[in-house]
């Protein structure tokens, strides 16, 4: 053995294990990319961000079941196409039940509208209403990104996960404040308690089942929510089939409403 | 032989091998979901997200009215004159509304049709109908070109909208009514602005020709085209409409609509309409009839307002130019509207799921003629208890005095239901 061969060999048994490593590491950080903000001390805004990355990255278009539960266990479901374009541009529309099939609904802003086919122009609704009854109101179905409408008042710690206090923007948003309990490694919320401006809790949505939902976006695909409002009853709205997606702007207006299910 | 290669390479290089192993591991672990799967309790299979070339669906409608009569007004003796109905008449109706429609690429094609049996005390009749049969082609996102029969709602009004110069009369408390298209062709235009006050704005342009006994024949002699133009704008967060419409048989009509949420639960809404040398048929005590012409102007404007209870106001005052304020709303007119009066109040305070009975809506609304100060007072609900399956029922109660709108129609209270179901 020259002495190349065996420099070579003692360099080996140091290098061998770290470049291992490193190949480990890369691969799995490669595979959750979420991991990489984990890393860093992040604020209250950084991490408002991120989740909202996390749950809706982007221009997309995804499918909604939404399943309202009765205390008797009877249920009824409901299937939306929903489209999302830039921070403040959102369409749903009805897919099933047949007696719902072609209404559509328009969000621009703190602008909403509702489209029922027979009744032609598009009636003005508002971010309490719901337009599928049960616990879900109209602003939890076309929810802008959390950022968009709500400040973070504050950043604690609490059982392992982050908790943000946020404080809305303005009078328009649906919640005057919100509490969201984060996962620290994920950045995908667990739970969000809504209130309104009196202090009294309105509903609180619960988010399970950490999956890929489509382009390989992995985020919660299921929100539950229970409100002492509606006591005995629960909404679910279960998430899939998630595309990005650019459409463009004039697809997010009034008068296309009547026709947005031709981009299927 | 497995056994045989594994030894021999862990003989020759047994750190190698273990490190190997852990990349293994590792790369399996990698291949695995992030995060634990699990038996699921949820069903996430959406077979919707699925879109079919044809669809096809309808509905099935059964309405029943019971009208207790009142033998002492005015509508009564011109109804039931030569006919001797009793106290009480009943209407049935059964009808099919059935929907096919295609979709490949930027082509579609829809048809509706409408069937319907009705007896009534003096009659029965089978209807048949085509509400709707076009095809639309949209060689871009922001346009689209349609031709054939297609409903055209335009205004922003509940239970009126005068500003909605092609639409059919609708039941502002009936919302699902299929309403009959009107014969056209046109093409629409949309634009997005991402700057300023104006977000975005459309253009609807629309030519309605008439053909004797076959279709539009209501806005003119047979050969004429009609043209409609609507210009939409969102400007400062307000719908803004403005409205032509013209024919040479048919007056010069404009119109403006709007509507603005004030607050997160608060919306107004408002139209207003200019006829130039509308006619106007006019009938003198003596049955003499004569046609004049003049300018009419309309106007609208409603409030629409939820609070936390989920209850929903809605009001809108409405002053209808080509109305009577007089002895004349009695007597028979071709051109009959559903509201021949001049200045009327539309109230409805709906409650959505009261006693916590989800998926019923219950509603009471009242018309009142501000002239005369009578009105129809009618509290109803709605109830889908299964999917698929609307169930609706109303009570229609006209109060007035002698010689007012609402004291001289001819039932002194209608009971209403209609039951539809989707499919």
């Amino acid at each position: 053995m020259t002495y190349f061969q065996s420099a070579l060999r003692r360099a080996g048994k140091w290098v061998m294990p770290f470049v291992l490593s490193w190949m480990v590491c890369a691969m799995l950080i490669s595979a959750s990319p979420i991991l990489v903000s984990a890393q860093e001390t992040l604020t209250g805004a950084q991490i408002l961000e991120q989740v909202d990355h996390n749950l809706q990255p982007g221009n997309l278009e995804m499918y909604r079941k939404i399943i309202n539960i009765e205390p008797d266990g009877k249920k009824k479901e409901f299937v939306l196409w929903f489209l999302k374009k830039d921070m403040d541009k959102i369409v749903t529309l009805f897919i099933s039940p047949a007696s719902e099939e072609g209404r559509a609904t328009l969000r621009l802003g703190d602008n909403m509208w509702l489209y029922i086919p027979n009744v032609g122009k598009p009636i003005r609704i508002t971010s309490m209403q719901s337009v599928v009854g049960g616990v879900f109101n109209n602003a939890d179905i076309m929810r802008l990104d959390y950022h968009v409408e709500y400040d973070v008042a504050d950043l604690a710690e609490d059982q392992g996960q982050h908790l943000l206090d946020l404080k809305a923007k303005t009078g328009a948003v649906a919640y005057d404040r919100l509490k969201m309990w984060v996962l620290k490694q994920e950045l995908v919320p667990t739970r969000i308690e809504c209130y309104a401006a009196t202090g009294m809790l309105i509903k609180t949505l619960h988010f399970k089942e950490i999956k890929d939902i489509g382009d390989g976006v992995v985020r919660p695909a299921v929100m539950e929510t229970d409100s002492p409002l509606y006591q005995g009853y629960k909404s679910i709205m279960v998430s899939a089939n998630l595309k990005k997606r650019d459409l463009p702007d004039e697809v997010f207006t009034l008068n296309y409403l009547s026709r947005v299910k031709d981009l299927r | 032989m497995t056994q045989d290669l594994s030894g021999g390479f862990s003989n020759l290089c047994p750190k190698l091998s273990r490190r190997v192993s852990v990349l293994i591991i590792c790369l399996m672990l990698w291949g695995l979901p992030p995060f634990p799967a699990g038996a699921s309790e949820y069903d996430f299979a959406i077979p919707e997200a699925e879109p079919a070339a044809w669809s096809f669906g309808g509905r099935i409608t059964a309405r029943y009215t019971w009208h207790r009569l009142d033998d002492q007004t005015t509508g009564y003796g011109r109804l039931y004159a030569g006919t001797d109905p009793g106290a009480n008449t009943h209407d049935g109706q059964a009808a099919a509304e059935l929907s096919a429609a295609w979709r490949r690429s930027s082509f579609q094609a829809r048809v509706l049709t409408r069937h319907a049996y009705t007896r009534t005390f003096e009659q029965d009749t089978w209807d048949n109908d085509i509400y709707e049969a076009y095809l639309s082609w949209s060689p871009a996102p922001n346009i689209t070109l349609d031709a054939g029969k297609k409903p055209v709602l335009w205004g922003t009004g509940y239970a009126w909208n005068p500003a909605g110069f092609l639409n059919r009369p609708k039941d502002p408390d009936d919302p699902s009514l299929n309403l009959e298209g009107r014969t056209l062709a046109g093409i629409d235009f949309i634009k997005s602005v991402t700057h300023g006050a104006l977000n975005n704005f459309g253009i609807t342009a629309l030519v309605l020709p008439v053909a004797d006994d076959w279709f539009n024949t209501d806005f003119g002699q047979h050969g004429d085209v009609n043209t409609a133009l609507k210009l939409y704008l969102l400007w400062h967060d307000t719908d803004i409409d403005f409205i032509f419409f013209n024919g040479p048989d048919h007056p010069l009509s404009l119109g403006l609509d709007f509507a603005k949420n004030l607050a997160e639960n608060l919306a107004v809404h408002g139209e207003l309409a200019f006829q130039k040398d509308a006619p106007t048929t006019d009938y003198t005590a003596d049955s003499t009839v004569s046609q004049t012409t003049e300018n009419q102007v309309s106007g609208l404007l409603g409030l629409r307002y939820l609070n936390a209870h989920d209850t929903t106001f809605i009001a809108e005052y409405y002053h209808n130019g080509a109305g009577y304020d007089d002895s004349r709303i009695f007597l028979p007119s071709p051109d009959r509207q559903r509201n021949p009066g001049k200045d009327y109040l539309y109230a409805k305070i709906s409650q959505k799921e009261p006693l916590e009975i989800l998926y019923l809506t219950t509603w009471v609304s009242a018309v009142v003629n501000l002239h005369d100060h009578s009105l129809n007072l009618q509290p109803g609900l709605t109830w889908t208890p299964v999917t698929n399956l609307e169930i609706n029922g109303r009570i229609g109660v006209p109060i007035g005095d002698a010689q007012t709108e609402f004291g001289e129609k001819p039932d002194r209270f209608r009971p209403e239901i209609w039951v539809r179901y989707y499919f």
